[in-house]
């Protein structure tokens, strides 16, 4: 019998592979990138590990993350949204013309909401004090509800989710400029703006955040309802077949995601200090951009909040190093498209390699 | 282990590009502190902004500055996140070209709390909260000294005409002002003027091109347009050459036309012989340019952190009556003759 010396080249060799292959098929790899990303980067660029930096990068993820949880679920039903950009454009304008405390007659005179909800001296409930609540509840409520017509639609009329969402993203859009004659919002209370203010990296959109990834994470791992979503997504005949309530999984589904759009407005409504009618037209691409790096199926049942978390991070992250790398603007695009492409190309080569170990 | 490969050759791919992406070693100086300008601007979208970013761009690399470029696609939570990492790389001096008015006032915000100057190029902040140099044309003089000049030669006409003005996006305050200049004129000579069309145009080619049609459409008598800028003069000619009132100047049915901006659209439809359009409003863009330079280059090196100042470009326009002698003071005439 021949032993194998514990240093031997073959069994450095052997314990490398095995290293790489856990870290290849973990979970965890899009978020190994990232760290693995950062610090490369940080010998190269140190001020990407400055407290302002980091504040920075993260204020941006948050907000992002929140409005990807919404798109996974979706994903995991193997549906999308599309309308989640107009739907952050749409809450963002109704939030902010309930409680702008002035409004110039100059800019808003012309639109179909002044004298109904704006006014010289602000906005209807400016000056009262549950003003802020109201507006952020409304801002809700009005996601839920796109969310409920866009599930409705799917469910009952059996439209793709595509057509449908992409109808009501033009349809909310386009009521958002309607609403304010394509005019941003601002003169915004302190006690809103405030949500969104840089306060380091403890910051109230990541309280919130998290809050909301913990709750939807436990929703999709220790519910039924959870467990509807997957099989929704991975064989819908089977699942009506075994008894799951589809139409009204799909419902609610399409209403979290909403309530999931509405929720990233508040933070980035409040973040820029304004409601602005275009503010999630260039969310989009990153946001399902985001769950797919993760991990989640476009194919349906696949999809993890954590996963989601990674692919928002990795994204946020490169934009952040382009940006600090100095990159000259017209590569930013083509690196960005290059990297999400490797790892998308990575990530469909481990769910392989994985089926084969299976 | 193919996959395996697979998947090293793309990590290997991901390293090379992040690794050509690091930024080149910076020779050493000559002991003299480099500083690093960030400039943050909109897009390239119109000839105005690719003049202005050429004369800037240039001109500080010209002084030995160290430029940081950042383009945020007209997206305004971009150019936010954009300007706060130029702060975080504690740049010198940021310059911007904002989305519009209002994400400058938190852009402005986030370089005073940061104690960096700041200076807006041409676009500026809806209000005045908050500390910047700002480089604005008087819009509203220039509109009315444009528009003026077309209500003389409308007084030619010896009838009442009907104006039609294109007006930008009203969120940014020159738009604001050349509207307000025109209405000034409009307003001076009522008996000349029957009441304006208004097209909105979001400073968008498509929306502009969508309200003009159906303006043109409503009121086939309109006989006198203003743009609120140059850039929309293809849109024009293409609504109206069909409708057959694209006229040359002393053509019958020539429609009176003028716009703001002095890009080289603008001067090329205003060649004898080839004269279109009567009149332009001149932002005296290279103006512009190096005085908001001299006065952030200033700022920089007496170490002042939040300078706070508005620097008025008083612009002209440039008419069919003063080409002979004033076409070569607008910036885009002096690029349409190749200057």
């Amino acid at each position: 019998m021949t032993v194998t010396p514990k240093f031997s080249p073959e069994a450095v060799s052997n314990t490398l592979k095995t290293f790489i292959q856990r870290l290849l098929l973990s979970e965890f790899f899009i978020f190994y990138l990232c760290v693995a990303l950062f610090v490369a980067l940080t010998p190269f660029i140190p001020v990407i590990a400055s407290p302002y930096n980091l504040s920075n990068l993260f204020s941006n993820t948050w907000p992002l993350f929140a409005v990807a949880i919404g798109q996974t679920f979706v994903l995991i039903i193997a549906g999308i949204d599309l309308s989640q950009g107009a739907i952050i454009s749409f809450t963002s304008v109704i939030g902010a013309s309930l409680i702008a405390t002035k409004v110039d007659p100059a800019v808003f005179g012309q639109s179909p909401i002044w004298g109904k909800l704006l006014f010289e001296d602000g906005a209807i409930l400016a000056h009262t004090p549950l003003g802020v609540p109201i507006a952020l509840l409304t801002m809700i409520l009005v996601g839920l509800l796109i969310g409920f017509l866009n599930g409705a639609i799917i469910a009952y009329a059996r439209i793709p989710a595509f057509m449908v969402t992409l109808v009501t993203q033009m349809f909310f859009a386009s009521l958002a400029i309607y609403f304010v004659k394509s005019e941003n919002i601002i003169n915004l209370p302190k006690s809103f703006t405030s949500i969104g203010a840089d306060s380091g990296l403890l910051s109230i959109p990541l309280v919130m955040t998290v809050v909301l990834a913990v709750v939807a994470h436990f929703v999709l791992s220790r519910t039924v309802f959870g467990r509807w979503l997957y099989s929704i997504g991975t064989n819908l005949r089977a699942a009506v077949v075994s008894g799951v309530p589809e139409r009204k999984v799909i419902i609610l589904t399409y209403m979290f995601s909403g309530f999931c759009a509405a929720f990233a407005s508040i933070i980035y409504s409040s973040r820029m200090e304004m409601g602005r009618p275009t503010l999630g037209a260039p969310f989009l691409l990153d946001i399902v951009g985001g769950a797919v790096i993760g991990g989640s199926s476009l194919a349906g049942g696949k999809g993890k909040v954590i996963w989601t978390f990674f692919g928002v991070l990795f994204l946020a992250l490169l934009g952040n190093a382009l940006s600090l790398l100095n990159v000259p603007f017209f590569w930013i695009e083509i690196v960005k498209g290059s990297v999400i492409l490797a790892a998308a190309l990575i990530d469909v080569t481990r769910t392989r390699i994985l089926q084969y170990h299976v | 282990m193919k996959p395996l490969v697979r998947i090293f050759s793309v990590l290997l791919v991901f390293a090379f590009l992040m690794a050509a992406c690091t930024p080149a070693t910076q020779p050493a100086d000559s002991g003299k502190k480099q500083y690093t300008i960030c400039f943050a601007f909109q897009d390239l979208e119109t000839e105005f902004w690719m003049a202005g970013h050429k004369a800037i761009t240039e001109t500080l690399k010209a002084r030995g500055y160290k430029v940081v470029e950042v383009n945020s696609q007209e997206d305004a939570n971009k150019q936010l996140e954009q300007v706060k990492n130029c702060i975080a790389q504690k740049v010198d001096g940021i310059i911007v070209i904002p989305v519009d008015g209002s994400i400058a006032l938190k852009l402005i915000a986030e370089a005073n709390k940061a104690g960096i100057p700041i200076g807006i190029f041409n676009r500026p902040p809806q209000s005045d909260e908050g500390n910047a140099l700002t480089v604005v044309a008087n819009n509203e003089k220039i509109a009315e000294a444009t528009v003026e000049y077309m209500a003389q030669e409308a007084k030619k006409l010896g009838r009442k005409v009907k104006p039609l003005i294109m007006v930008g996006d009203l969120g940014d305050p020159n738009a604001v002002g050349r509207k307000q200049g025109f209405y000034n004129v409009i307003n001076k000579y009522p008996d000349l003027f029957e009441t304006p069309v208004e097209v909105a145009t979001k400073w968008n080619a498509d929306v502009a091109r969508d309200g003009l049609q159906a303006a043109m459409t409503a009121n086939p008598d309109i006989d006198f347009i203003f743009t609120s800028s140059d850039f929309l003069y293809p849109t024009i000619q293409g609504v109206l050459e069909p409708l057959g009132k694209w006229k040359k100047i002393g053509e019958e049915g020539h429609v009176i036309m003028g716009g703001l901006d002095g890009d080289k659209t603008a001067c090329s439809l205003m060649q004898p012989g080839n004269a279109y359009v009567d009149a332009t409003g001149v932002q005296d863009l290279y103006f512009e340019a190096q005085t908001l330079l001299d006065a952030i280059v200033k700022a920089i090196e007496a170490g002042e952190k939040q300078p706070d100042a508005w620097l008025d470009d008083p612009g002209f326009a440039l008419t069919q009556g003063n080409m002979a002698t004033k076409e070569m003071d607008m910036w885009g005439c002096k690029l349409f003759h190749g200057k």
